[in-house]
């Protein structure tokens, strides 16, 4: 801890230049990042209000919130994964305390997602969608949801260094996850015999915290902020352990 | 172990082992269908063993061997880029490691940007590089070129802002694996200089190199590693000799 607090600066340049490479491969280097997740929301509003009928007030909000959370979740990791590997000629050269990777990369998502936020607003209004006094606890959801995926980061990271396949592997388990997350689709057309699945899977306690304020209008109640922060520290306590104690095998296998 | 008053660097039986890449498990199908079999076997590299060393404040200790003896090894231990399998490693003070020029340059970004990036993977703050970037752009000589992407850099231009960087800030240990003479004739002479009062500055010098001439120019001690072993250890001179008809012969 007290060396990468030592290393925060560079963290910072990290992070900065992630966004760099990010924004500036063309002039509208932001709307592009933004214009994939705005596609997936106008093709699920689409199939959802014309071929298979669900019933949530202003889908569209409800779908462009998950789709914006699962992103920076599911990119964040696989880019916490490639980031040890994607440095290994400086891991093996220079003593840099290894997890600044998945770390600056996580950072690098969350303010993604934060800038993710104004074209969500822009929907909001063009969809008359209540802007409620709950917004302001939006910060806490990605806070939560940025503990809970750098957790997971830390998790995967080493593993991903040790075994090349993991990435691949990561990937095929986050796209069954996305389908066992209420993302684009509401809990209550998930069948009962099903539901405990999607119920107790921690990611999805972790998006709700994040997306109620907006969607919804509503704060949480207690007992939801409550678990979601308990699923995120616990992710977060498990990742770092994990990650210190392999952290010193890494070089020696990149 | 803390390292006695005077010594900087104190290696207390040190061995190190890799899993080699030939029976290395890269992916984790491998690794299932092995483990099921029971046949997890590793073949392991001992780069280094049992090795034992101790430096002073001060000196300046040549390292040679034949390729594959653990020279770089024994750097990256002293560095603290690998960890020991076994054994012991006490450093008194900063280590700066110059085990590859530019290692950690991002080809996209400016000189100057690197300049900074450089500096911080070293764990330098951002308030110190300010304070120093302008005697590094002008030790450089690379003039407005500092602020080229580098991508356009010769490759005596990178090693030149990578050396500046590395010692731009006198350590209290300064570990070098074969990048002398690097750039032209009027870099290296600055490079030479600027070691030799990195050195007067009582730093200590850790420096591997294929090079007797080089190690006998700026050290007084030679360590000569054969096999992941210490072979020798003493007068620059005689364990230079020493090797030299030992490479001879064989």
């Amino acid at each position: 801890m007290r060396e990468l607090f030592r290393y925060r600066d560079l963290i910072g340049a990290l992070v900065a230049r992630d966004l760099k490479v990010r924004y500036r491969r063309s002039a509208i280097g932001f709307l592009w990042t933004m214009l994939h997740p705005l596609m997936m929301m106008l093709v699920l509003s689409f199939v959802f209000s014309h071929l298979f009928r669900f019933d949530v007030v202003n889908y569209p909000v409800y779908a462009l919130s998950g789709i914006v959370f699962w992103n920076f979740f599911s990119q964040a990791i696989t880019a916490s994964m490639n980031s040890l590997r994607g440095n290994a000629g400086l891991l093996t050269k220079l003593p840099v305390p290894k997890a600044v990777f998945p770390l600056a990369t996580v950072l690098a998502g969350l303010v993604n997602l934060a800038c993710a936020v104004v074209p969500l607003v822009a929907i909001m209004i063009f969809t008359n969608h209540p802007l409620s006094a709950s917004l302001v606890l939006l910060p806490f959801g990605m806070l939560i949801a940025a503990c809970f995926t750098l957790g997971v980061g830390l998790l995967l990271s080493p593993l991903a260094a040790f075994f090349t396949d993991t990435v691949e592997m990561v990937g095929i388990l986050l796209s069954l996850l996305m389908y066992l997350t209420p993302v684009f689709y509401p809990l209550s057309i998930v069948p009962d015999y099903l539901r405990w699945i999607v119920v107790l899977n921690p990611v999805r306690w972790v998006l709700e915290v994040f997306r109620l304020p907006i969607h919804a209008g509503v704060v949480p109640t207690g007992l939801e902020m409550v678990v979601a922060a308990a699923i995120a520290l616990a992710a977060l306590g498990i990742g770092a352990a994990v990650f210190r104690a392999t952290s010193h095998r890494i070089a020696l296998y990149l | 172990m803390t390292a006695p008053p005077d010594d900087v660097i104190a290696l207390d039986t040190v061995s190190l082992r890799y899993r080699l890449a030939k029976h290395r498990i890269p992916s984790f199908k491998e690794y299932a269908v092995h483990w099921m079999r029971g046949a997890l076997v590793y073949e392991e590299l001992w780069a280094l063993t049992d090795v034992s060393l101790r430096v002073g404040r001060g000196e300046s200790v040549g390292v040679i061997g034949r390729n594959g003896a653990g020279k770089s090894t024994l750097l990256k231990v002293i560095s603290r880029v690998l960890d020991p399998t076994r054994g012991r490693l006490a450093l008194e003070g900063s280590v700066v490691p110059m085990l590859e020029l530019g290692a950690g340059f991002d080809l996209e970004l400016t000189g100057l940007e690197n300049v900074y990036l450089n500096a911080l993977l070293l764990g330098r703050s951002r308030a110190e590089v300010d304070a120093a970037r302008d005697a590094i752009i002008e030790f450089t000589g690379l003039g407005d070129f500092i602020r080229a992407p580098i991508r356009n850099y010769s490759s005596g231009m990178l090693a030149r802002l990578g050396f500046s960087v590395a010692t731009a800030w006198v350590p209290d240990i300064l570990v070098v694996d074969e990048v002398l003479g690097v750039g032209d004739a009027w870099f290296s002479q600055r490079s030479k200089a600027r070691l030799r009062d990195i050195r007067a500055a009582g730093a200590t010098l850790l420096l591997v190199s294929h090079s007797p001439e080089a190690i006998l120019a700026s050290c007084e001690r030679c360590v000569w590693l054969d096999k992941g072993q210490v072979r020798r250890d003493g007068d620059a001179k005689t364990v230079l000799d020493e090797y030299l008809a030992f490479v001879n012969r064989s």
